[in-house]
């Protein structure tokens, strides 16, 4: 059996900056070898171990889709000494890269039913892959209809925002957009994601929730999906741990006796409601 | 007949015998602590120790372990992996809690199926323990509180019985039995030698008189997560990371790359972590799930007696009380297990979260 | 009059005082020692009512700084806003000291301490007993007469109580807190006049430059980076230690030497004119080292350079936070 420590080598083939304040850019990664890109068979949700080999190493969350083939991306905050690093890389530059990690969204459990992807911020990346996924013409048919509510504090912060205005121009997905404040220019909803999913007001009737933002919007936001009946199995939510392995072997990551790496990062409401508050 | 004698004065023999084909580790007595260290003279080797300080994870887990190594080229990485794990490893003197930890470790380093610690595993399987029974366990011994023994043989390859001017040398797994034939100038044991043995045994096993009730405690610990006996259990603990580093159980690692950057190379190594560390779980953001010491201290212990039961069905801790004389802040373990153990559910307390 | 008179002298103060302040509300809590669980320890305790008094204790073996529980103030130490509770803490003298350049560094704020002060009369050495009693287990230690005895099973050694002591505790001048801490109760000393002694390290000094290296090497060969040392200290109370920044990383984390050192030697920097000279930092190293030789040079050098003494008072900055003009900075050119 391999050294699961060992990272496959990838280069970077792009590397676009997200937003007005530079501090998250997208990273877009080719495997140097065929091979090893077939081994990274992944699903929206799931992440990986990448590492600037020198650097260090981080985990992140993947955002492109299986669906978009040929590459990988990671959208990244700096934040410390590896991303920092990223931001730094230019095209062609080594990047390790160990996973694919973790359960992802359960996008065969989703099937047949209504999505709903509620977002907040940075941590859109994985929502990305998802609805990405979701959107393909092999996938949309397995899945009814598609709300995307995404938050920011600022319309300067919105990721993706090419895909976003994409996917507002298609007729099988409802996207709605909202910043925490007043902006000049901004013409979609204002207001935390909380309040916009309570004006929203999704049916869970047959409907799946996947949430990914910051605790306290993850928290927020579960509190006004109860309120709208929503049963906790039908709320996923993704969350983030400092890690250093990915495999369930360095130990930090864990909530209760279940590591986030492994066992998550998506848990369901009524698992998180069996685990103690320590997230 | 797998039941020899060895003779106190052959051990530098048996020492010139197996180093040819092992690394050979054994305890030595380090600046007044007791460590498992590879041996270069066979004289060095303590064998009437207590237990040693430093537990013999170090020699499977050491304290800094290159996971692989690399050359940085301008535009180019090179990996080399591993190529030490075939060595095999001979680990003298080892006592049975210290074995039993090895099988937790290769338990949980095995876990989560698809991504086991390779690293670990290849090493532990080429690892021979001859071990040596404690005929005079420490008061801070619990072994028998924890599916252990002072005598406890099962996770060893050879056991040795000390008998006062020789030791009894027994063959346990085929491995061991094995390595014992292959011993041939060892002279057989008598039929006295191991009615001593047996009677060293019942007397060691006797002498542990710390007695936990470690089901009470996994019991408890199920529904007392947010019972404020946490505080009072937190209250000495200055969080520091002995009793973690000292554990013989404790897995926990960070990973750092070295980089030399004159010669442009360099490796990615683990290094022992503990979860006592306010950093350990500090993300980016500042969010930090864990950020009190009541929480840490709170996470060492279910770790071991809760976490560790429920998903791999035994218990985190082999009894051998290092945590509990290194403490800095003596806050000992079995004080700690035993308020535990007195805790009375009460109706209004809340379960978890 | 032995030590163990001494010692139950003091153990009827401390409770006698934590009594009187618990009883009139001075406090809320008292931050003190108890009886340990295993020879040659005790264990920090936090005392919450009157009838509980009896479980403080002292008996030489009290070698943490209580000190270090005030900053970063521990959850326990605080109400449920999180604010502090009123502490009375029982100080022997270097604790005296680090509570007041707490204050000085404005780690705490002296109103919610009070302090029972009481007349150190040292602190044993448990790595010197450790290491010459070698691979027995110690049962029992205890203080008889001017010895302290330690027990086995069938076995029984003494060592004279003098000898057996902390380095630093036997040329320590400042036994109880300053007698100008106006929220000390119990035992305190004029501290203005004390003259320091150094006579601990006098065989260190003697020691050519090379002597050092190989001893200070030869020392910290066993550490493990457990950090014990720096989780025991109470003026190490940073949020983030140097050691752990990652914005930039100042230097590895592995148990080569060149990181052991280099941490060690940091902090020994960070402590210069710092240091309380409690040694906690040696009494609580699992490995047993001796870490004071250390700490108490640069205390000398402070002393010899500033004539500073640490926390003598709860005014006076210590002078490597401190900057004046007209200071000659001559010590920069030297080369010794």
């Amino acid at each position: 059996m391999p050294n699961p420590y060992i990272p496959y080598i990838t280069k970077v083939k792009s590397i676009i900056s997200e937003n007005k304040v530079n501090d998250i850019k997208t990273i877009e990664l080719e495997f140097k070898n065929e091979e090893d890109y077939k081994k990274f068979d992944y699903v929206p949700g799931q992440f990986a171990e990448i590492s600037l080999i020198g650097k260090g190493e981080c985990p992140i969350g993947i955002a492109s889709s299986p669906t978009e083939e040929g590459t990988i991306k990671f959208t990244i905050k700096k934040m410390g000494t590896v991303t920092s690093g990223f931001h730094n890389c230019e095209e062609g530059d080594i990047v390790g890269v160990r996973g694919p990690y973790g359960n992802g969204w359960p996008v065969e459990e989703m099937k047949g039913k209504n999505i709903v992807v509620i977002g907040g911020g940075f941590a859109f990346s994985t929502l990305r892959s998802l609805v990405i996924y979701l959107l393909d013409e092999k996938n949309r048919k397995d899945y009814s209809n598609i709300t995307v509510i995404y938050g920011n504090r600022d319309p300067g912060e919105v990721l993706y925002q090419e895909i976003l205005e994409e996917w507002k121009k298609r007729d099988d997905i409802k996207v709605v957009l909202t910043i925490d404040r007043e902006a000049e220019g901004w013409t979609e909803e204002v207001g935390f994601v909380a309040p916009i999913v309570k004006k929203v007001g999704p049916s869970s009737d047959n409907a799946v929730a996947v949430i990914c933002g910051p605790p306290i919007m993850i928290k927020t936001t579960i509190a006004v999906m109860e309120e709208l009946n929503w049963g906790p199995e039908a709320i996923l939510n993704s969350l983030e741990a400092r890690m250093k392995c990915g495999i369930g072997k360095c130990g930090r990551c864990n909530i209760g006796n279940k590591f986030i790496c492994t066992d998550g990062p998506v848990f369901s409401l009524a698992e998180l409601k069996e685990l103690p508050d320590e997230y | 007949m797998d039941q020899k004698r060895l003779k106190k004065d052959q051990i530098g023999k048996l020492y010139n015998e197996l180093v040819g084909e092992y690394d050979f580790y054994a305890p030595i007595n380090k600046k007044g602590n007791i460590a498992f260290e590879k041996i270069e003279n066979p004289e060095d080797i303590v064998l009437d120790y207590l237990n040693s300080k430093i537990p013999p994870k170090s020699v499977l887990f050491p304290q800094n372990e290159v996971l692989f190594e690399y050359t940085l080229d301008e535009k180019d990485v090179e990996i080399t992996d591993r190529q030490d794990l075939e060595q095999k490893i001979l680990i003298f003197g080892i006592r049975p809690c210290d074995a039993y930890s090895f099988e937790l470790f290769a338990n949980f380093f095995s876990f989560h199926g698809d991504w086991k610690d390779d690293i670990y595993l290849k090493k532990k399987e080429n690892t021979t323990l001859i071990g040596i029974g404690c005929n005079t366990p420490k008061t801070t011994c619990f072994c028998t509180s924890v599916n252990g023994n002072p005598f406890k043989k099962d996770n060893m390859d050879v056991f040795l019985t000390d008998l006062g001017d020789t030791y009894l040398v027994e063959g346990i797994s085929d491995k061991g039995k094995g390595m014992v034939q292959k011993l041939s100038w060892l002279s057989d044991a008598s039929k006295d030698d191991l009615k001593k043995a047996e009677e060293l045994a019942k007397i060691a096993e006797e002498s542990i008189t710390t007695k936990i009730d470690v089901d009470t405690v996994v019991k408890n610990l199920e529904t007392c997560f947010e019972h404020p006996v946490w505080d009072e259990i937190s209250e000495s603990c200055i969080g520091c990371g002995s009793c973690a580093y000292l554990c013989p159980t404790c897995t926990c690692f960070d990973v750092i790359d070295e980089t030399d950057h004159y010669n442009n190379r360099g490796r990615r190594i683990r290094i022992w972590d503990t979860c006592q560390s306010c950093l350990y779980t500090l993300e980016t953001s500042g969010h930090n799930p864990r950020d009190t010491k009541i929480q840490r201290c709170r996470n060492r212990i279910m770790h071991k007696f809760s976490y560790y039961p429920t998903n791999y069905d035994l218990l985190g801790c082999v009894g051998c009380g290092r945590c509990v004389y290194v403490c800095p802040a003596n806050n000992d373990l079995r004080v700690i297990l035993d308020k535990i153990n007195k805790i009375e559910e009460k109706e209004d307390e809340k379960v978890v979260a | 009059m032995g030590i163990e008179t001494d010692n139950k002298e003091i153990i009827s103060s401390i409770r006698e005082n934590a009594k009187l302040l618990l009883s009139e509300n001075q406090v809320d809590v008292i931050i003190g020692y108890s009886e340990g669980t295993v020879p040659l320890s005790s264990t920090p305790i936090i005392i919450r009512k009157e009838e509980d008094v009896d479980k403080l204790i002292w008996n030489n073996l009290c070698y943490i700084n209580l000190a270090r529980y005030l900053a970063p103030l521990m959850p326990q130490l605080c109400d449920s806003e999180g604010n502090s509770l009123k502490i009375g803490i029982v100080a022997k003298g270097c604790v005296g000291r680090a509570v007041n350049l707490l204050a000085v560094e404005k780690q705490i704020d002296l109103d919610n301490i009070k302090m029972i002060g009481f007349n150190c009369n040292g602190i044993v050495n448990r790595s010197k007993i450790d290491l010459e009693i070698g691979e027995k287990e110690i049962l029992d230690v205890s203080i008889s007469g001017d010895d302290i005895i330690v027990k086995g099973h069938n076995w029984e050694k003494k060592f004279p109580y003098d000898q057996y002591i902390n380095e630093l505790c036997k040329v320590c001048q400042i036994k109880s807190p300053s007698a100008t801490d106006a929220n000390c109760i119990g035992e305190c000393q004029e501290l203005e006049s004390i003259h320091d002694e150094f006579s601990d390290i006098a065989e260190f000094e003697s020691k050519s430059a090379d002597e050092k290296w190989a001893y200070i090497k030869d020392a910290l060969q066993v550490c493990t980076l457990c950090y014990s040392c720096r989780q025991a200290c109470p003026m190490c109370y940073c949020n983030l230690c140097f050691v752990d920044q990652n914005m930039p990383t100042w230097f590895g984390k592995t148990t080569q030497f060149t990181d052991i050192f280099t941490f060690h030697l940091i902090r020994a920097q960070h402590l210069a004119g710092r240091c309380v000279a409690c040694g906690a930092c040696s009494s609580v190293c699992p490995v047993g080292i001796d870490l004071n030789i250390i700490t108490r040079k640069l205390e000398k050098i402070a002393k010899e350079r500033f004539d500073y003494t640490s926390g003598l008072n709860a005014e006076t900055i210590p002078p490597m936070m401190d900057f004046k003009m007209e200071d000659e900075e001559e010590f920069m050119l030297e080369e010794d």
